[in-house]
């Protein structure tokens, strides 16, 4: 048999087994997770769903391109997506945002940094839906600056033990273990002394609660560590080497630029339906003024739309350009979504303020205001975004840098006491 | 240095646009520009003759008529040659002449297509376009003759034109007019892009002959419904051209001007702005290709994203010449330093071939012809 006929004869009996296994998408089924609806994941939910995972697992279809010794099939990527085609047109397994992370980003970067050991005793369970892993990455006071956590594990003897807190963690309240950025060494440069730890999110001392956000949704989670025990087996990747495996984690994150390929494309000629339907909702349709703004927001829409297309060519042309030029379209999110969700505020005119069901235009705008910043300020703030952009892509002469060079132990102590000069 | 419009070029547009990039800067830089504008000499018919060698002038025209593509997309070529010319400030009507030269390729009597066009592909003529409003004009009809009076309201670079197509805004109708007709004179206007010259034309009993009425297969609407796409992509593509640059003499002066001991570009506070700047300089690049594309291949979303085009490009453009205008700080105030010839340049583009507002509107006028014709 050919390469092409042993790809074809897989698909034929991965959908074979799918039709006789899994349930059809139906019209009304949700096929994939929605960041932006509120995915509450009660036990009996979770369950449920770990349930379908495991079928999944059994027969040999999850983890299709991972390594056969730890539990997933050793195919090429070819076959995972010969799958992935077929099974959307069904009702998968939806492990939520966390599930999300463990397949995408932290089983990948465990995969590419962990042990044998830590591989042969976790990767088979995440591929079977017994194990989430999230993230345990920005701290309460470092969040952009990543790379200055202060959350610590300090040796005692053969054992680690884990004091501070983490936050931002999406869907740490189900999960079963946590990626952890750890300080290790306060007396090298910021940079060198970071490690990563697996930590059991029931074990001793932690402490996980929901975060209430201001959209009333609580799929973030924050994470307290009082004396909690680890060991030298918990390490992910090498000691005080930890931001050579962060590295991995954001590229997996970012998913080498899919997300502007996902983005749907608005249609020029389709003046940004939403706020049309705004606009007739309060009867300012007809009026000039409005569709003005309406029209504004709609050549914004479509703008971003080509500015992400035009990256993904850029991208394609210069690959190690890449993560500079995947900042204009962070930024350009930072920037426009707020603008876009003013113009909704001017154009509801009083009507994103009060409204009478949750679903109407007005209770959308006012929705939309609440999450605008999202980008602006997630996963490195726009900022970041601008430095990046001025520095790696215009070339301009970088910020006098007070961290990169000096232990960090001192780096913390000279911030305290700013006075503004330098040496 | 390329504007790169697109990130990626076939070998033929490579070479094309190489060639025109060299000869404008042999035959026009930024320095003969401003000579022109202290001075009122208009630009050198060589350069442009040397052009049209190139085939800058038929892009939108046909190989039968003299002209054609060089990739297939005539407006996309075009666009990247006005996006080279925008980012030398190039004096003369380039994008009024590819309009009159695609408008006399579809529409054009035969006589004009043998000696018109014919003249304006070969870089020996030049063209300009305008669309007038009937109050403005009269326009009566005597035995073989239109007979023209009134004015016609700042025509850009009308001195260097042979010819003026003048649109009637009302029913599309088209005439072509010869500049040096008895009865068409030329009135210099003051203006705010001095690299452009602008001229009030008064048509005092102007005849012509009814043969120089432009006669489409389809609507005369639908046509100059064209016509604006291709000048607004067009125009925007010169405007994208002058951010480009702009935006790279910014760069470059805050990677060397000293202040606080530090180069300015190391203040977060210059070098946000330059980086939001090179973010609506992308965001341009992106539509005005995806908009060039379009309306080369007569897609069916082409007039509407030509119209997103021009807004965008238009109202950033002004914002992206006030940030560059902000890195220079002082110098920029100076006649002699090139940042003035920028922002001139930009403001008053954003207001030729249809202003953000009258594209706005254009597109709801699309929108709402459109969901009619999807109720039918």
């Amino acid at each position: 048999m050919s390469e092409a006929e042993k790809l074809a004869d897989y698909r034929a009996r991965a959908r074979a087994w799918l039709e006789a296994n899994m349930e059809p998408l139906g019209p009304t089924a949700k096929s994939r997770f929605s960041f932006a609806e509120d995915d509450d994941f009660t036990p009996e939910r979770l369950a449920e769903q770990q349930a379908l995972q495991r079928k999944v697992y059994d027969a040999g279809y999850a983890g299709i391109s991972w390594p056969a010794e730890y539990g997933g099939q050793g195919l090429p990527k070819a076959y995972e997506r010969a799958f992935e085609q077929e099974a959307a047109h069904f009702v998968m397994p939806n492990l939520g945002i966390a599930g999300g992370t463990t397949m995408g980003v932290c089983g990948r970067t465990i995969l590419a940094h962990g042990s044998p050991e830590l591989l042969r005793t976790h990767i088979p369970r995440v591929l079977s839906g017994e194990e989430l892993i999230v993230q345990l990455f920005s701290d309460p006071e470092a969040g952009s600056d990543l790379a200055g956590v202060r959350t610590q594990a300090v040796r005692d003897g053969d054992r680690w033990v884990l004091n501070g807190s983490k936050i931002w963690t999406s869907g740490a309240y189900y999960a079963n273990y946590g990626m952890c950025l750890v300080r290790t060494n306060w007396d090298v440069p910021k940079h060198r002394g970071l490690t990563w730890f697996l930590v059991p999110l029931d074990a001793p001392g932690v402490t996980v609660q929901r975060i209430k956000q201001i959209n009333g949704n609580a799929e973030f989670c924050t994470e307290f560590f009082d004396d909690v025990e680890l060991t030298d087996a918990d390490i992910i990747g090498e000691l005080d080497n930890g931001w050579t495996v962060a590295q991995t984690m954001l590229m997996f994150e970012r998913g080498g630029g899919g997300e502007a390929a996902a983005m749907s494309s608005p249609d020029p000629r389709d003046i940004a339906p939403d706020l049309r339907e705004l606009a007739a909702a309060v009867g300012r349709l007809d009026d000039p003024q409005a569709r003005r703004l309406i029209t504004t927001a709609h050549v914004d829409d479509v703008v971003r739309h080509h500015l992400s297309r035009r990256l993904v060519g850029l991208m394609r042309s210069d690959s190690r350009q890449a993560g500079a030029l995947a900042s204009y379209g962070k930024l350009a999110s930072g920037v426009y979504d707020p603008i876009r969700a003013n113009l909704a505020l001017e154009i509801a005119d009083g009507g994103a303020s009060t409204w009478q069901h949750g679903d109407s235009p007005g209770a959308h705008a006012a929705t939309d205001l609440l999450n605008c910043r999202f980008m602006a300020i997630a996963g490195g703030t726009v900022e970041m975004q601008r430095n990046s952009i001025g520095e790696r892509v215009l070339g301009l002469p970088r910020e006098p840098s007070f961290d990169s060079e000096r232990p960090f132990r001192e780096v913390v102590r000279a911030a305290m006491n700013w006075s503004g000069k330098v040496g | 240095m390329s504007v790169r419009l697109f990130p990626k070029l076939d070998e033929n547009q490579r070479l094309m646009l190489d060639a025109v990039v060299r000869l404008t800067e042999a035959g026009c830089p930024l320095t003969g520009v401003r000579d022109r504008a202290d001075g009122s000499a208009p630009s050198d018919p060589g350069l442009r003759r040397t052009l049209a060698d190139v085939g800058c002038y038929g892009l939108l025209s046909t190989e039968e008529l003299g002209g054609g593509s060089v990739s297939g997309n005539g407006v996309v070529d075009a666009a990247l040659i006005a996006a080279e010319r925008g980012a030398r400030l190039q004096p003369g009507p380039f994008v009024a002449t590819s309009v009159v030269v695609h408008a006399l390729t579809v529409a054009g009597a035969n006589a004009h297509q043998a000696d018109v066009l014919t003249s304006l592909i070969a870089g020996d003529a030049a063209a300009s376009w305008t669309v007038v409003d009937a109050g403005s004009l009269s326009v009566r009809r005597h035995e073989q003759e239109w007979v023209l009076s009134g004015t016609v309201a700042a025509v850009q670079d009308a001195d260097e034109c042979e010819w003026l197509l003048m649109t009637l805004a009302q029913d599309g109708n088209q005439i072509l007019i010869p500049l040096a007709a008895d009865g068409a004179k030329l009135v210099p206007l003051e203006r705010l892009d001095v690299t452009h010259r602008f001229f009030d034309v008064h048509l005092d009993d102007v005849t012509v002959p009814v043969a120089n009425l432009l006669t489409p297969a389809g609507s005369s609407q639908d046509l100059v419904d064209r016509q604006f796409s291709i000048a607004a992509v067009l125009a925007a593509a010169e405007a994208v051209g002058a951010m480009d640059s702009d935006l790279r003499l910014a760069v470059e002066y805050a990677k060397t001007r000293i202040a606080f001991g530090r180069p300015i570009g190391s203040f977060q506070a210059v070098k946000h702005r330059l980086a939001d700047t090179s973010l609506i300089v992308e965001m341009a690049k992106g539509i005005v290709a995806a908009a060039a594309d379009a309306v080369g291949r007569g897609a069916a979303d082409g007039d509407a994203l030509a119209s997103v085009a021009k807004a965008f490009v238009s109202e950033r453009s002004i914002e992206a010449a006030h940030n560059c205008f902000q890195v220079f700080g002082g110098i920029g105030f100076t006649w002699e330093h090139d940042q003035h010839l920028f922002l001139r340049r930009l403001a008053s583009d954003a207001y030729l071939f249809g202003s953000p507002n009258w594209h706005r509107d254009r597109l709801w006028k699309h929108a709402d012809t459109e969901s009619r014709r999807a109720h039918v």
